[in-house]
């Protein structure tokens, strides 16, 4: 066959892999929970990138972080391995997106933000990027995008274990083991993990003549995890579903390149529970959620004797219904309540702050399935007080078989945080909440070629100002945040693929490139020199490649990550150079009997050993490699189902 | 072969979309006076460089020329000097970089720049201070303590127990002066003995200090804690309170109290950079300077010519600016300063 010139441009230039890599070995049989989020059905016209469960088996003891680094084009921001990792998407900062555990919201109410080294990606069974704000689905802080970590429950699945071992550079060692009974009215899991490293890599000290090798001092983490699930079917219409997570993690905080030897430490522990009540009725589902979360933050310095310690609650009370009107259409009507309270040595008192948010979304579909359109809006109030009432309207339509185009804009807003608005001192209780509006348009193509060649490729363009964007800045002695910036953010994003699939053998080139502009549109003082210049570590530019080549249960990939220019001033004078980083992967199934499978993965990261910092002063290590081996033991129901 | 149009409709419209993309993204390199030395009549810039990011510097203009260097220190010596240059001092030939967040002092040749020696084994090191028989005090942010340092061996040689954060330090009448911004007061030691011999009650947050024609020593004070923002004149010889001038206003942080070189005239920033003669009773009511909008950070009077320097941080992740101004005010000029100018020495 021909490859038209464009595909070939565009694996030259391009990005990543959406589609699994093989059929699972076993076909999933009866029931299986519907548990849609809203994202599922009041989604038209946003894009979206679901990570299944073939791309999860590779980041199974990896962190969120390293996940979305990986697969998706969010920025990391990455202050070394293990260190604090906080997400940029689109151009956007640390608490613009939103990280959601089965649906709630789990960002700290001190600051907005999810450690990302902190979450285990394997934590969930799914993880879905939502591109854009959507303001109205998710409420604050849902301005660049949001990350959903989701469970897939399937009922009458029988007993399941799972376990897997890591090791890796460094004295990096994880191990995680799953044990669940699913039947046919219950299902209960319980999942624990570990992970630990020395840390202790080298690398090459850039800010020193002559570069000296050096090794990372003041690194070592441990973090240990349990998660524990139940799923009810109560009756033929209402499930019930319950959650818990429990997580320890104890880190050394490593010194930058330039300052004196650290010996701090950073202690996090945090309770999550949830629960979900659901009813299915003819022409009504009906929610109702709740979820309690307590996360602790312990900080100490021993050489300059500091200490800090946080402490925060968030309760989490939703109730919701999806009414289907006609075949076509539908309607979702909810109300959430969230309660925070907060205590920090940086605050004068016990803070607490109350949220109450009414939303309501709406679907229609053509007949035909081939086009839909949805509008939602939230109101929400915080401490009784209104912020600004948010909507968001989408649409997609197949122009063909193999064409479809989406489209989406909406109000976006984050209201400041306690940091924000308390911090003793510098903290604003006057600060206003940022908002702004943003919206895309995205052209996909999806076909098979003549042949066994398949191709598929997507590119969106995406805009957004944000206004009354918050920064801190020095006010005489002390800092204070302020409502200075306006931010205008823009870019677009490309993806493509080729396939050449055979009997038992698979061929995969997957590219994807991002360009972003995000630049402040407003002098923050008489001599500011940042005026339409690029936000500080974000890059312009980046992309990653890979070609993927499998055989049966044997696949080998080798991948490369680009990261552009990150300025580290304001004026974009100064700045961190670009990398390129080459990774491989081989997986393969080394064992399989009756229920059974062992499977056996190596990885190897940054081959070329380039030598890189993502943050300023924050090195990262060169070559590092990790082999991991995955068990997994399925024990059907012995007695076939009755009917249901 | 209608579907196969549809693919190479939307690959064309990637690749222009692609195209259209294209904005440079690799910066101007920095345009700034390069292989210069500190030489003659002239002012070193202190530039405190970003927490954590070991971007700090030392820049270095010259009147004369109106050249200024914005890196003396990279330049000389090819690595970056280190984390938060909180100060500098200059004694017997030689500059006494005090690197806060680095936790060392590195001490160059006041010329060339070139490293000679680094201090070790504080916690975290604000200001400098010979004082006298081939030593010198370090104060420090935590740790409670103030150091002492040996000249000859570079290394700490003890410590003065100081509880809270100590901050300049002065010498006078054959004593140290040492305010501390934690405490209401401002502590005297004996350099013979390194022992606080006494202390002067004040207000809260005492930072930064100076001397006058008079062999006075002033004290600049935020309040706070149910104490006044104040001036406080000190006799250092009887370690006593001489005079003191509240500052009024709504929104008040006065430090960076700097006075010229024939120690008549205070000078400090406090907002909006303020002057004041030693003999009045009153704190003037206008600016001297205004700050414009102006992120003031930095206050420096060359005591030769009596010529203002004043340092706007901007928003403290850009380069820093520095305006010159003749002692009436008449602004003389500005130029490019390196991450966040915090002082000036004048040599």
């Amino acid at each position: 066959m021909r490859l038209p010139l464009w595909v070939v441009a565009l694996g030259l230039l391009a990005a990543k892999g959406a589609s699994g890599q093989g059929a699972p070995d076993t076909v999933m049989l009866h029931s299986v929970v519907i548990q849609a989020p809203r994202l599922s059905d009041f989604t038209s016209g946003i894009k979206m990138q679901v990570l299944d469960s073939s791309t999860m088996a590779h980041y199974r003891t990896a962190s969120l972080g390293d996940l979305l680094r990986g697969e998706s084009p969010v920025f990391i921001k990455n202050y070394g391995p293990g260190s604090l990792a906080t997400a940029s998407f689109r151009g956007s900062g640390a608490g613009h997106t939103a990280i959601l555990w089965n649906g709630f919201n789990i960002g700290s109410p001190m600051n907005g933000q999810v450690d990302l080294s902190l979450v285990p990606a394997g934590i969930a069974d799914q993880v879905r990027v939502q591109y854009g704000g959507a303001g109205a689905l998710w409420g604050s802080g849902a301005v660049g995008g949001a990350v959903q970590l989701n469970d897939q429950p399937v009922f009458s699945r029988g007993l399941t274990v799972d376990a897997g071992a890591s090791l890796g550079s460094f004295g990096d060692n994880r191990q995680q083991m799953l044990a669940e009974w699913s039947g046919a009215k219950w299902i209960s899991s319980i999942s624990a993990y570990r992970s630990a490293a020395r840390n202790n890599f080298e690398y090459r000290n850039l800010e020193l003549r002559g570069s000296p090798l050096e090794r990372q001092q003041n690194a070592e983490f441990r973090q240990n995890g349990l998660v524990a699930a139940t799923h009810l079917r109560i009756n033929e219409g209402q499930q019930l579903h319950l959650h818990y997570w429990y997580q320890h993690n104890d880190r050394q905080v490593p010194a930058t390149l330039l300052q004196a030897a650290s010996t701090a430490e950073q202690r996090d522990a945090s309770h999550r529970a949830t629960a979900e009540w659901q009813r299915n009725g003819a022409r009504a589902n009906s929610y109702v959620r709740a979820g309690w979360f307590d996360d602790r933050l312990d900080w100490h310095g021993a050489a300059t004797d500091s200490a800090a310690q946080n402490r925060s609650r968030t309760f989490i009370a939703e109730a919701e219904m999806r009414l289907r009107i006609s075949s076509t259409q539908r309607i979702d009507l909810g109300v959430n309540n969230t309660w925070a309270d907060a205590i920090s040595d940086g605050y004068p008192n016990r803070l607490h702050q109350n949220r109450t948010a009414a939303f309501a979304a709406y679907r229609i579909g053509s007949r035909d399935q081939r086009s839909s359109a949805m509008a939602s809006v939230r109101q929400e109030m915080v401490g009784g007080v209104p912020v600004p009432f948010t909507w968001t309207v989408g649409g997609e339509h197949a122009i063909a078989k193999v064409l479809s185009v989406k489209a989406n804009a909406s109000r976006l807003y984050r209201i400041p945080t306690f940091n924000d608005l308390y911090w003793v001192p510098g903290g604003d209780p006057g600060l206003l909440p940022e908002s702004g509006c943003g919206g895309e348009l995205g052209l996909h193509a999806k076909a098979g070629l003549s042949g066994d060649w398949a191709v598929h490729t997507e590119v969106t363009g995406f805009q957004r100002l944000m206004d009354n964007w918050i920064i801190w800045l020095p006010s005489g002695v002390y800092w204070s945040p302020r409502n200075l910036m306006n931010v205008w953010s823009r870019g677009v994003e490309a993806r493509g693929g080729i396939t050449w699939k055979k009997r038992r053998t698979t061929v995969k080139l997957d590219v994807m490139t991002n360009y972003v502009r995000s630049t402040n549109e407003r002098a923050k003082s008489a001599n500011d020199a940042s005026v339409g210049k690029q936000l500080i570590y974000v890059p312009m530019y980046s992309g990653h490649g890979r070609i993927t080549v499998g055989h049966g249960h044997v696949q080998a990939s080798v991948g490369t990550d680009y990261t552009g220019y990150r300025y580290t001033s304001t004026d974009n004078l100064d700045f961190l150079p670009p990398y390129w980083l080459l990774n491989a992967t081989v997986s393969c199934r080394i064992a399989k009997g009756r229920g059974y499978t062992v499977d056996l993965l190596a990885q190897g990261y940054n081959l070329l050993g380039e030598s890189y910092q993502v943050m300023l002063g924050r090195p990262m290590p060169l070559q590092s490699f990790n082999l991991g081996l995955q068990v997994h033991f399925n024990r059907p129901l012995r007695q076939p189902l009755h009917q249901e | 072969m209608k579907r196969i149009h549809f693919v190479h409709a939307a690959g064309a419209a990637t690749m222009l979309l692609l195209l259209a993309a294209c904005h440079k993204d690799k910066p101007e390199p920095p345009v700034q006076g390069q292989g210069q030395t500190a030489t003659g009549h002239g002012v070193y810039i202190t530039n405190e460089g970003n927490f954590q990011w070991g971007n700090a510097s030392v820049g270095w203009y010259d009147p004369a020329t109106g050249q200024a260097t914005e890196d003396l220190y990279a330049a000389a010596n090819g690595t970056g000097m280190g984390d938060v240059c909180q100060s500098m001092c200059l004694h017997d030939g030689k500059a006494y970089i005090v690197l806060n967040n680095s936790a060392k002092v590195t001490v160059v040749d006041a010329e060339t720049f070139v490293a000679t020696a680094t201090i070790t084994g504080f916690s975290s090191p604000r200001y400098f201070l010979p004082v006298g028989n081939g030593k010198a005090y370090v104060t420090e942010m935590s740790g409670n303590k103030v150091r002492v340092v040996d000249l000859n061996t570079s290394t700490i040689i003890g410590s003065i127990a100081c509880a809270g954060v100590t901050q300049e330090l002065a010498l006078a009448a054959g004593k140290v002066f040492i305010t501390n911004e934690s405490k209401p007061y401002v502590y005297v030691v004996d350099p013979a003995t390194d022992a606080i011999t006494d202390s002067v009650a004040v207000s809260r947050g005492g930072g930064t200090l100076t001397s006058d024609a008079d062999g006075m020593l002033w004290v600049a004070c935020t309040g706070g804690g149910g104490t006044p923002a104040a001036l406080y004149r000190i006799d250092p010889q009887t370690v006593e309170v001489a005079n003191t001038v509240p500052i009024p206003g709504p929104r008040i942080s006065p430090w960076r109290l700097r006075a010229n070189g024939t120690g008549d005239t205070l000078y400090l920033l406090n907002g909006d950079v303020y002057r004041l003669s030693i003999t009045d009773a009153a704190f003037p009511s206008a600016a001297f300077i205004p700050a414009n909008g102006r992120n003031l950070y930095g206050l420096g009077i060359d005591p030769l010519d009596g010529n203002i320097y004043v340092a706007d941080a901007i928003d403290y992740v850009q380069r820093g600016k520095v305006y010159q101004y003749a002692a009436n005010g008449a602004e003389v000029g500005n130029f490019l300063a390196g991450r966040i100018p915090n002082g000036f020495v004048f040599r």
